[in-house]
């Protein structure tokens, strides 16, 4: 029987070369990053575990950037122990406060290829599946055993195949094409699978509309969403990392699926989607949502604060003034993606239509700072969790986005279409 | 490897999709101590949780129980007021292999939110995988956790496992 992505990339990473779905094996990880949960909680684990030398500090990254700059003084210590730790360490690859969101950087950084294993002390490193990579969250203890040994147990994943056909229209993003599979498929309809994505929408598609998608599997419980190598990922690794030699993986054509479903944009047309409180689960076409008047408009984080995202807001917003009823917060994914969107032209659009440009941090997505939401306060955010008080208050309310949708309902101050501005 | 004792305790019901910001909001991740943090565990689906929960207590919940973040924090938080298993419909993957690490069981039971009710004895043998509710007259049989993840467990978490199975002490 053919292998699927998954199986090829996890069995190239174990001693015996091979692994099936269903198996419990150990492989060597070939990155990992880490952010300020080393310095809350992987640190104090190491003491525990009495480990006194990292595995190689040429396949760490470490990034502070929940709450970047620091918001507290209890943030402040645990980006005081990251620095200390990778200094002492003498770790390769280190971005501070100045630098972004981890899932951004790490492949600005070239540090991600095809086929690797990329694991990441953050549920959302699913992402990395976009460069045709297994790659996957594990927390703290699973983090500090493999900054020991660079290795780990896994079970091997059962694959979902999706496959998208299909063209994603003016105004609709891959982050309406995830929402809707989110909605169809449920919260937990993947939970220990892999998602491998197939269809000629997604090999098409841009590094940062296919990071979108897999950064989201993992609100269906995914744990990995790999993708098959196009050519804007080619263009991506000739230019982040000219000297790294890969191969692209491809499934096997007898690969065995436990499910395949496709999704036919052709006949069955994308349109914006918005997912109501509190569940990314709960996506609905945008003419069955109430024009909600909104609070905060948030454009960022590690689902959708890239080049593209900032473009279409800008391009939404220009020459408009964002109603006096609400507030728009843009953060840039990365200081990369800001000075881009600066030279770009787009920084000085959203100012001129009344928004704040933060510096590039997690901060509002987890209700850490830049952007906390108050009792009663509601916001449209192109994040990728709406749970409840996870962007502030629990009384608060989360709409989730595209960030055209979210660009078009901070000019009207309410949940808007973008195809009717 | 010592077996675990069996586990006897009051029973607190939760429903489905039980996220990690319900368990334990964001804003509180930069404690550094998880005595203060835990005073927060759960309250948002239970405000009362954090008062009223006693050492040895058991939570018992619907499907997707841990979903989202990867923090390791929230089986943490749980761990620190003192229950000592989970059981659930389903569990998010992260959450489940978090739980193990730091050397809770978290049980996997379809269908257990409908036999059990807040505030019921649930009786839990490990060593067997059997769950018992006295007081509904209902026994489950649990398959046998994977090799390494019972490993875990009966070594009393990960750091204790990996400690041992690399011979480190300090």
């Amino acid at each position: 029987m053919g292998k699927t992505i998954a199986e090829k990339i996890l069995g190239a990473h174990t001693k015996q070369g091979e692994a099936s779905a269903g198996e419990t094996i150990e492989a060597s990880v070939d990155l990992l990053m880490v952010h300020e949960v080393l310095g809350s909680r992987i640190i104090p684990i190491l003491d525990e575990m009495c480990v006194e030398e990292v595995w190689d500090p040429n396949r760490i990254l470490v990034v502070n950037d929940h709450w970047a700059p620091a918001a507290d003084i209890d943030s402040a210590e645990i980006h005081r122990r990251n620095r200390d730790f990778v200094r002492k360490h003498g770790i390769k690859h280190f971005c501070d406060v100045d630098c972004g969101i981890c899932h951004q950087v790490l492949p600005e950084m070239g540090l991600v290829k095809p086929g690797d294993l990329v694991i990441g002390s953050d549920s959302h490193s699913t992402t990395y599946g976009a460069f045709n990579a297994f790659s996957t969250g594990l927390a703290a203890t699973d983090s500090a055993i493999i900054i020991a040994t660079g290795r780990c147990w896994f079970k091997v994943p059962y694959t979902i195949k999706i496959t998208v056909e299909g063209t994603i229209p003016e105004w609709t993003m891959s982050k309406d094409l995830i929402l809707k599979i989110i909605s169809d498929l449920g919260s937990s309809y993947a939970t220990y699978q892999s998602m491998e994505f197939h269809g000629s929408t997604i090999d098409r598609m841009s590094v940062g509309s296919r990071m979108t998608i897999s950064n989201m599997t993992v609100e269906m419980g995914a744990k990995c969403s790999p993708m098959l190598v196009n050519n804007h990922v080619e263009a991506w690794m000739k230019e982040r990392a000219p000297h790294i030699e890969w191969k692209p993986i491809i499934p096997d054509s007898d690969a065995e699926y436990v499910e395949e479903i496709e999704y036919d944009l052709v006949s069955d047309v994308l349109e914006p989607i918005v997912a109501l409180p509190h569940s990314p689960e709960n996506g609905r076409p945008i003419d069955e949502v109430d024009e909600i008047e909104v609070d905060q408009c948030f454009i960022g984080s590690c689902t959708n604060g890239r080049l593209e995202d900032l473009a279409i807001a800008a391009k939404l917003l220009k020459g408009k003034k964002i109603a006096s009823n609400t507030r728009l917060i843009v953060t840039p994914a990365s200081r990369e993606t800001y000075l881009q969107a600066l030279k770009a032209g787009y920084v000085e659009i959203f100012l001129e239509a009344g928004g704040i440009v933060t510096n590039s941090t997690c901060g509002a997505c987890v209700g850490g700072h830049l952007g906390v939401l108050g009792k009663g306060e509601i916001a449209i955010s192109s994040t990728n969790r709406n749970f409840r008080g996870r962007m502030g208050h629990l009384e608060s309310e989360i709409y989730l986005a595209s960030p055209a949708t979210v660009a078009a309902s901070a000019i009207k101050g309410k949940i808007t279409d973008p195809r009717r501005i | 490897m010592k077996p675990l004792e069996k586990i006897a305790g009051r029973a607190w019901v939760f429903g489905d999709n039980i996220n990690t910001d319900q368990i334990i909001q964001g804003q509180y991740l930069t404690l550094l101590d998880y005595k203060k943090m835990a005073e927060h565990t759960l309250e948002i689906p239970r405000p009362e949780f954090v008062d009223r929960v006693q050492e040895g207590d058991i939570i018992v919940a619907g499907d997707n129980f841990g979903s989202g973040s990867s923090r390791e924090e929230a089986p943490q938080v749980i761990k620190e007021v003192g229950i000592r298993a989970i059981i659930a419909e389903s569990f998010a993957r992260i959450f489940y292999r978090n739980t193990f690490n730091i050397g809770i069981p978290a049980i996997q039971i379809p269908s257990i939110c409908d036999y059990v009710d807040d505030g019921d004895r649930v009786v839990i043998d490990i060593e067997l995988g059997r769950v018992t509710i006295p007081s509904k007259q209902k026994t489950f049989e649990t398959p046998p956790l994977p090799e390494v993840v019972r490993e875990i467990l009966f070594t009393g978490g990960a750091v204790e496992w990996f400690r041992k199975r690399t011979d480190r002490s300090c």
